[in-house]
């Protein structure tokens, strides 16, 4: 009981020592997840051009007559069936440079 | 640059806080399930891994919510505000962006249950955050129908990732579970022979 009492103390400090470390490491882990997460992000958005932009050219082959798959691409080339002036516009824009660069990247 | 323009940047921006969402999603169902009262991570007291759920979770919705504002406020696709919350109302693939909408309402619902945890209860809430372990499956499959991007290359790579370690993490607390001794057993098991609690409460 007396050795209980005794080691109550350092037990406690030594508890509150942990604790403290457990937070610091905890803040440490979420401010790099939230920090790798705004990154992968921006990468993400950088690196999908390249993957849409074969759908894009798709589109734009569709709107010139020659292409039937567009729905393929990304959300927005399947997207409109009121006319494929609105899908074909900003993917085609994106795609003339896209799809040059698509190749090597 | 890489064909983001003023005019596309918003589409960017939703599909790819959608796959950011997405993997912050997996990892939050992946700490939920390889975790449980006693569980812990390397380096992380028990404390610090439930703060962890947590604030990947807060973060995960924050994702979701510019995922859902910039689709919203993209001008190439109408969806419109009620379609985000009301399933199976988008006029653009409506199956897809149902099962989005379906995913959102369920994490609202536990969003809204634990942060009035106190007034609900622990039992209530506990059923409520159940609903967390359907939201994921539903937004995956939000995410593979209504994007092509995660069809291919690298994304779909990652995609077949997120699932595979939601599925070990849960076949790992399957496995766990069934190996430990049933709680109808529990009581008389511990009843005849006290060793088994003291060997618990060593671990």
């Amino acid at each position: 009981m007396s050795h209980q009492q005794q080691y109550a103390g350092p037990r406690g400090a030594a508890g509150a020592a942990a604790r403290e470390r457990g937070k610091a490491r905890l803040r440490a882990v979420t401010i790099s997840a939230a920090a790798a997460s705004l990154i992968g992000a921006g990468a993400v958005a950088v690196a999908l051009p390249a993957a849409s932009s074969s759908a894009a050219a798709s589109t734009s082959q569709a709107a010139s007559g020659s292409g039937s798959s567009g729905g393929s691409g990304a959300s927005k080339s399947g997207s409109s069936s009121s006319g494929l002036s609105s899908p074909a516009s900003a993917p085609a824009s994106s795609s003339g440079s896209g799809q040059v660069t698509s190749g090597g990247s | 640059m890489h064909g983001i323009t003023s005019g596309t940047a918003l589409w960017y921006a939703s599909r790819a806080t959608g796959v950011v969402s997405l993997v912050l999603l997996s990892a939050v169902m992946i700490i939920g399930i390889l975790v449980n009262r006693q569980g812990r991570l390397p380096g992380l007291p028990r404390f610090a891994v439930l703060g962890l759920h947590r604030n990947l979770s807060l973060l995960a919705v924050a994702f979701v919510g510019l995922h859902v504002v910039t689709a919203v406020a993209d001008s190439f696709v109408s969806i419109s505000l009620a379609a985000v919350v009301i399933p199976f109302a988008s006029s653009y693939k409506p199956l897809w962006l149902g099962l989005g909408a379906v995913s959102l309402d369920l994490m609202a619902a536990v969003i809204v249950t634990s942060l009035l945890r106190r007034h609900v209860g622990r039992r209530a809430w506990r059923a409520v955050h159940w609903l967390a372990y359907a939201s994921w499956p539903v937004a995956v499959l939000h995410s593979i129908g209504s994007s092509t991007d995660l069809h291919r290359g690298l994304l779909l790579d990652l995609t077949i990732a997120c699932i595979a370690a939601v599925a070990g993490a849960l076949a790992w607390r399957v496995a766990r579970a069934s190996a430990a001794l049933p709680r109808a057993r529990r009581v008389p098991e511990l009843m005849a022979d006290p060793r088994p609690m003291a060997r618990a409460g060593d671990r």
